[in-house]
């Protein structure tokens, strides 16, 4: 690696002000599982490299009145033992258990899975599909918005040079919603996912799909929301016809590539079988707890 | 350059490394620590675990100063003046390394994993061991050198 300056600042305002002082020479170091292999083979190496590891508000993982608060810089280890998250979100638990190994799995955290927004990032899917907020703090203070709105290109957030990610809220009427994450890689460990998705939906008065969210991940430059597919379920009543019917619907919305771990037409099929069995999966858990 | 001290294997020891620094570098360079092995650099192999604060993490995306108070446990302080670790010894018993270069890696993962869920099933075992490579051996001397770890340490065997 190239020579680079280290700060840990240890709040929030630090943080800013240190980017302030710095961007854009300067990179937020969060778990670092990402990041350090980038800076072992770019020659573009940052003047500066700021460790948020030290900041407290971007741990932690708690109720609030709003929602669950997740802090950035929570590992997915962390998630994946997390009493809350086991109870209410299994789904966040699979998802964590998906990405890479123990030893990174300690290492990274939601925030930079989030931040480098990498198309097949597995924690994508299970947050869009619970309608997750993230809090940005910036030199004019923090601002919150929705996953989705964070999301903008392939490693690009909406994320000004002068801006971190202070915390993931899913919010309070989604804490425990029913919800289903699946990952297709091509190994059990340490795989890429050729297609990710996770569905949720709340079963309403008379069995039927209320609030409906289909998510999927490496199928398009950003994690997206099958929009039409969820219109279809809106309303309608659980049955497995219905599932799957909304699967073949999210396959018209995607728009999938072909690279060397995949065909787009390989991905396709994989949404469409997905889709239905991310729905089956959220209807089994809501089943399983009445 | 900055200054980092870490407990290694329960030693305070100090080094004034550059800021760009790895964990597993200032082991291996600065320490002559060299049971952390330097494979793949990306954290894909696992050669390089150690574990940080309790917790295993690949030394090669872990930058020195990073670490810094914490305590780092490396393969060279996992056996006593008396004993092997049992790992260590059911590894031996059963030739569970060929080449021996995933070997602290490995022992070191399934420790953590032998700590937090004494009794794993195989599959477990596999789970806890995904992020570390072995090209010689085909794993299944590993799985069962780890069963056979977990049967002495929960009393089950003796340590012949």
């Amino acid at each position: 690696m190239r020579a680079f300056d280290y700060i840990a600042p240890d709040s929030t305002e630090s943080v800013v002000a240190a980017l302030a002082a710095h961007s854009p020479n300067a990179r937020l170091l969060g778990g670092g599982t990402d990041l350090i292999v980038d800076l072992k083979h770019t020659s573009n190496t940052p003047k500066v490299l700021v460790d948020v590891s030290q900041v407290e508000d971007f741990h932690g993982i708690e109720m609030t009145d709003r929602g669950l608060r997740i802090g950035s810089m929570v590992t997915h280890t962390e998630i994946m033992k997390s009493e809350i998250i086991q109870k209410e979100l299994p789904a966040m638990v699979d998802a964590a258990h998906t990405v890479g190994a123990v030893q990174t799995r300690n290492l990274g955290t939601l925030g930079g899975n989030l931040v480098t927004c990498v198309p097949s990032m597995d924690s994508g899917p299970t947050l869009l599909a619970l309608d997750a907020l993230v809090t940005i703090a910036g030199p004019k203070g923090s601002r919150q918005i929705t996953l989705e709105e964070f999301f903008v290109g392939p490693r690009k957030t909406c994320l000004e040079p002068d801006e971190v990610l202070v915390d993931i809220i899913i919010p309070k009427e989604n804490v425990g919603k029913p919800t289903h994450f699946l990952k297709f890689g091509l190994r059990k460990g340490q795989a890429l996912a050729l297609v990710n998705a996770a569905a949720s939906f709340h079963v309403g008065d008379g069995n039927i799909f209320s609030a409906p969210r289909i998510a999927l991940g490496a199928v398009a430059p950003v994690v997206m929301r099958a929009t039409k597919a969820e219109d279809f379920l809106a309303g309608k009543e659980i049955t497995e016809a219905n599932m799957a019917e909304a699967g073949e619907i999210a396959v018209t919305e995607i728009k999938p590539i072909t690279d060397f771990r995949a065909s787009k037409e390989y991905r396709r099929e994989l949404v469409a079988v997905f889709t239905r069995r991310c729905l089956a999966g959220a209807y089994a858990l809501h089943q399983s707890r009445a | 350059m900055t200054d980092v001290t870490l407990t290694v294997n329960g030693k305070e020891r100090s080094a004034s490394v550059p800021p760009e620094t790895t964990l597993l570098e200032m082991l291996r360079s600065k320490l002559n620590l060299t049971g952390a092995k330097l494979g793949c650099d990306v954290g894909d192999c696992g050669a390089c675990t150690v574990l940080v604060a309790g917790k295993s993490v690949n030394a090669c995306l872990m930058l020195a100063v990073q670490a810094n108070g914490r305590d780092v446990l490396t393969i060279e302080g996992l056996a006593t003046a008396e004993a092997f670790h049992p790992l260590q010894k059911t590894f031996e018993e059963l030739a569970s390394l060929q080449c021996g270069f995933c070997g602290p890696g490995i022992i070191l993962s399934a420790k953590t994993l032998l700590d937090e869920n004494p009794d794993p099933t195989v599959q477990e075992i596999k789970d806890a061991l995904a992020g570390n490579l072995c090209r010689c051996t085909g794993y299944t001397k590993i799985l069962e050198g780890v069963v056979d770890a977990a049967r002495i340490m929960n009393g089950k065997q003796d340590a012949a």
